[in-house]
């Protein structure tokens, strides 16, 4: 029951924190039809952006200026380096932002080292939450799905609520036709680019926090983010969420229970 | 068809890949042959990328199988197994073939970037499962064998390593050369270009697909094995993201719709990997830089450019390129230089050995060495220098682009047709 | 039944329906394409000419009733089966190799008819017969000049040739072709009349065409669709002076 409780708890944080990311990739899929694989790396290179400035301005206001940051240069990749392969179709498209996944995570080992950083939580955020049989549930876990639940609260109201939202969705289905009708449709794609490529790096500055904070952080996360995109049937946010969820839960299982697909091999014997 | 030209080329090629390495030290004899290693996997990745226009980010699965096969094969002959040396990358061939046909049945059933996420899955599930699995792959540490002598030849040398690799590397080549000429080379284009017209003119579009991941499997395969008998052991990191990432770089910079395109990549790749990496930690973002250059520049690739002009060399005016490129060339090196400075600057400035030099002097910002000259954190020339550099470099680039284009413009109109489709080539 | 019974028909579609989940496109649909016969099927947009094409080449299977080529059931078989049983088909939009030569574009389907599908051991340059064969199509569509050309430099009336020539090289007596003078001038039409009625000699032919002039000059039979059923089949005299039709298609083209 204990590991029952805690396993669903810890699953739905990280599911949550997946969504974080897998949202913003998905939407960039389904508005655009590129596959960004550059996204994980939004995500790494929000958590070193705050942990490289957080020293200096202070946790809180690093968890509002990373992602900003993280943003304009998600903007600046739609605006200035995507076009330019656009023509070639949607494999160089995928082709380009995987060279940028390399460039990013080669810079952050060139300014950070190829080793983790000690990037941590604010004293006054380490607590425990509640004590559950015996153990203390980490406040920190709470606050990561809080984040979440609050941007994507927000985010919702902003698609179904404002002018701006009804204009995104519409490009979303129709991008010509919401063209032909008078709406600049590049500038929705940038901002909803920046818009996703910041969510991605909020989800690394909050968890980044709590989790190690290493190079290869992006690429481990984006192969998850892969999968949940893939089994949440591409560009579908319902989707996405519904798969993060799952892969959250699955994953906090997996671990708790040691159990992997290696040990599921051994069992038809071919393991050692 | 090939010219005259080209195959006295490829003869002369030929002529040196056997004269030379003898003349060379251990070192460059294995950089040579890590270079056949990589231009016969990008070779392979190629028939799958360039040909049938899918996009593989998982080639490092069938490298790697390749590559553990031949090395239990190498221990059984080292157990008293009767089997020539020589033929161990037969060994890389079957299974490679064998685990493309599997991973390619399902990864075939989709196209375009679900294909590509389907391939990394296969590659990242094999390299998860890969050091957990003790028998087959040796867990982390992995697992390692010796050449045996065959027929009087040790393999105890390089050379004699390299003279094996390039007979192998030349047989495989000159075999996926030689599909290109069959009817089933000519559907691999096809279904490039169009799957589903394909199907309409009678053809199981899946099964031909597989059959093409299969054979791009079982060369990759070869390749592998041509590395696991050159290191004489291999562990799970063959499976790595990066090996599958390497192969894409090099076939995207030398160029994937051009026959022997990738080998440039792999050879450029291989070898300035093999000059720089003791120099440089930075060598594999320097790769990323120029990947993501060719891509935004030149989107076919070096090789992509060089079969440009070869096509329109008739049409062209050169003695009016002749400055122009130079000047290019000039302004690129600049560029060069100026970035190289600023990230090596970078690379020693937030590397730990000045920060523990710093510590020792009370954390002062002290001058550092770098390119056998010492700079001060603190001097403008520092920071002037590379970006005087690289100001300089694209000023000249961005001038001496719109004189370049003009001169291809004054060419005849046919050429420009060709070169939209040239530069449209490549995947779905 | 006009057509001769004698002659088991080519192409027979009995009970055909075809519904996309509340809505049935096609509704309990009889047709029958005599052997050499050129049958022209029009209707006005919507009416399910698309979906017709699609059923009998294979992109869907019918939700019920019996397709049969040349007496045997095709329904539901995959595009490729049905290729292979005899049956070609062109597209409204042009569905070309763009990035092929011309003559290797029709070259894949030439292979196809001799069954070398698969062909990995020898080059493709020796095959002699395969290679003459593919000039002769080059010939008949009019493109011997191009052949070396890249399939995306030709003209559009060049590819539409181009596409016709390709549905003859699988060899397939039951052709099918989907309006293949959409887009085209006066005169390339007249060109396209020409070479649609030179190549299908001997063949059975099912195209769809909005233009009357077309179907006029060159079929033998009319099927007139309308919301998913056939309101008549006749010759194209007939059905031009069929009360029903005119109110419910060519009205609008007579007023």
């Amino acid at each position: 029951m204990e590991f029952a409780i805690i396993s669903t708890l810890n699953g739905v944080t990280y599911g949550l924190l997946l969504f974080m990311v897998s949202a913003g990739l998905t939407l960039i899929f389904g508005m655009m039809g590129v596959l960004n694989f550059a996204h994980a790396s939004f995500y790494m290179l929000g958590a070193y952006v705050a942990y490289a400035i957080s020293p200096i301005i202070g946790f809180w206001a690093a968890l509002v200026i990373a992602p900003l940051f993280v943003g304009l240069v998600g903007m600046g990749v739609e605006r200035y380096l995507l076009p330019r392969v656009h023509k070639h179709g949607h494999a160089h498209e995928l082709l380009l932002t995987f060279g940028l996944a390399l460039i990013i995570e080669e810079l952050i080992k060139l300014f950070f080292g190829d080793f983790p950083v000690n990037y941590q939580m604010p004293a006054e955020l380490r607590f425990s939450a509640f004590t559950i049989f015996g153990t203390d549930y980490p406040f920190y876990r709470l606050f990561i799905g809080g984040v979440a639940v609050v941007m994507f609260t927000t985010l919702w109201l902003l698609l179904t609520r404002t002018r701006t939202g009804i204009v995104v969705r519409a490009a979303e289905r129709l991008p010509h036709m919401a063209e032909a009708l008078g709406h600049n449709i590049p500038l929705v794609f940038m901002f909803v680019f920046g818009t996703g490529a910041a969510l991605a790096g909020l989800a690394g500055a909050v968890a980044g926090a709590f989790y190690p904070t290493n190079p290869n952080m992006g690429i481990e996360l984006g192969v998850i983010v892969f999968v949940v995109v893939v089994v949440g049937g591409l560009g579908s946010l319902k989707g996405s969420l519904l798969a993060s969820l799952l892969i959250g839960l699955f994953s906090s299982f997996a671990v708790g229970l040691d159990w992997s697909l290696a040990s599921l091999l051994s069992l038809v014997g071919l393991g050692d | 068809m090939m010219s005259f030209r080209s195959v006295l080329l490829l003869a002369t090629l030929l002529a040196l890949l056997l004269a030379v390495p003898p003349l060379l030290d251990l070192a460059w004899q294995n950089a040579l042959v890590n270079v056949l290693i990589a231009s016969l996997f990008a070779l392979a990745f190629n028939l799958l990328v360039g040909q049938a226009g899918l996009l593989s980010f998982g080639h490092a699965a069938y490298f790697g199988v390749g590559a553990f096969a031949a090395l239990h094969l190498m221990i059984a002959i080292e157990d008293g197994l009767a089997f020539p040396t020589p033929l161990v990358p037969l060994a890389g061939a079957v299974v490679g073939l064998v685990v493309g046909l599997v991973a390619g049945f399902f990864a075939t059933k989709r196209s375009g970037v679900y294909f590509a996420l389907v391939t990394l899955a296969i590659a990242e599930l094999i390299h998860a499962l890969a050091p957990r699995l003790e028998g087959l792959f040796g867990g982390e540490s992995g697992i390692g064998s010796m050449r045996m002598p065959f027929a009087g030849i040790v393999f105890g040398s390089t050379i004699e390593v390299y003279y094996l690799t390039l007979g192998w590397v030349l047989f495989c080549g000159l075999g996926l050369y030689l599909y290109t000429l069959t009817p089933f080379g000519r559907l691999t284009l096809a279904l490039r270009d169009n799957e589903q017209r394909v199907r309409f003119l009678g053809y199981d579009a899946h099964s031909s697909k597989v059959i093409v991941f299969a054979i791009s499997g079982m060369v990759s395969g070869v390749a592998g094995s041509l590395l696991a008998i050159s290191n004489e052991t291999a562990n799970y990191s063959l499976f790595a993201t990066d090996v599958s990432a390497q192969v894409v770089l090099q076939t995207f910079v030398g160029g994937s719709t051009v026959f022997f395109g990738p080998v440039i990549g792999a050879a450029i790749f291989a070898l300035f990997s093999f000059l720089v990496s003791d120099l440089t930690r930075s060598w594999v973002f320097y790769q990323g830089l120029i990947f993501v250059l060719v891509m935004l520049y030149a989107p076919t690739g070096i090789g992509g450019a060089i079969q440009h002009h070869i096509r329109h060399r008739r049409q062209l005016d050169w003695p009016a390129l002749a400055a122009p490129y130079a000047a290019m060339l000039f302004g690129g090196l600049l560029v060069a230089a100026g970035i190289v400075f600023a990230t090596e600057m970078v690379a020693v400035m937030f590397g730990e050995d000045y920060a523990r030099t710093r510590e020792a002097a009370g954390g002062a910002l002290i001058p550092f060495e770098l390119f056998g000259a010492t700079w001060s954190p603190t001097g403008p020339s520092t920071y002037l220098i590379p970006l005087v550099l690289l100001g300089a470099g694209i000023a000249i680039l961005v001038k001496v682009r719109r004189r370049i284009d003009a001169v291809w413009a004054a060419r005849g109109e046919q050429g420009s047709k060709t070169q939209t489709l040239a530069t449209t080539g490549g995947i779905q | 039944m006009s057509a001769d019974t004698r002659v088991r028909p080519a192409l027979k579609l009995s009970g055909v329906t075809k519904s996309f989940g509340p809505i049935e496109v096609l509704k309990h649909l009889d047709l029958e394409i005599a052997s050499g016969e050129r049958h022209a099927v029009i209707g006005p947009n919507g009416a399910g000419k698309s979906t017709l094409f699609n059923l009998i080449s294979g992109i869907f299977a019918p939700s019920s009733g019996e397709i049969s080529l040349n007496g045997r059931s095709i329904g539901g078989m995959a595009p490729e089966q049905i290729n292979r049983a005899g049956l070609a088909r062109s597209f409204q939009i042009t569905n070309i190799f763009h990035r092929l030569s011309v003559f290797e574009n029709l070259r894949i389907g030439v292979l196809a008819r001799f069954g070398v599908r698969y062909g990995l051991f020898r080059p493709i340059s020796g095959m002699r017969r395969i290679n003459e064969e593919t000039e002769k199509v080059l010939a008949q569509v009019g493109l011997e000049s191009r052949g070396h050309d890249l399939a995306g430099d030709l003209t559009y009336s060049e590819q539409r040739a181009l596409e016709i020539g390709m549905t003859l090289t699988t060899g397939a007596d039951v052709i099918l072709l989907d309006e293949p003078t959409a887009g085209m001038s006066r005169e390339e039409t007249a060109e396209a009349v020409e070479l649609i009625r030179a190549v299908t000699v001997g063949k059975t032919l099912l195209m769809v065409e909005h233009d009357m002039s077309v179907v006029f000059s060159l079929c033998d039979r009319v099927s007139v669709l309308v919301y998913g059923s056939i309101l008549a089949t006749d010759t194209p005299q007939g059905v031009s002076a069929n009360h029903a039709v005119q109110e419910a298609y060519l009205g609008q083209e007579a007023a």
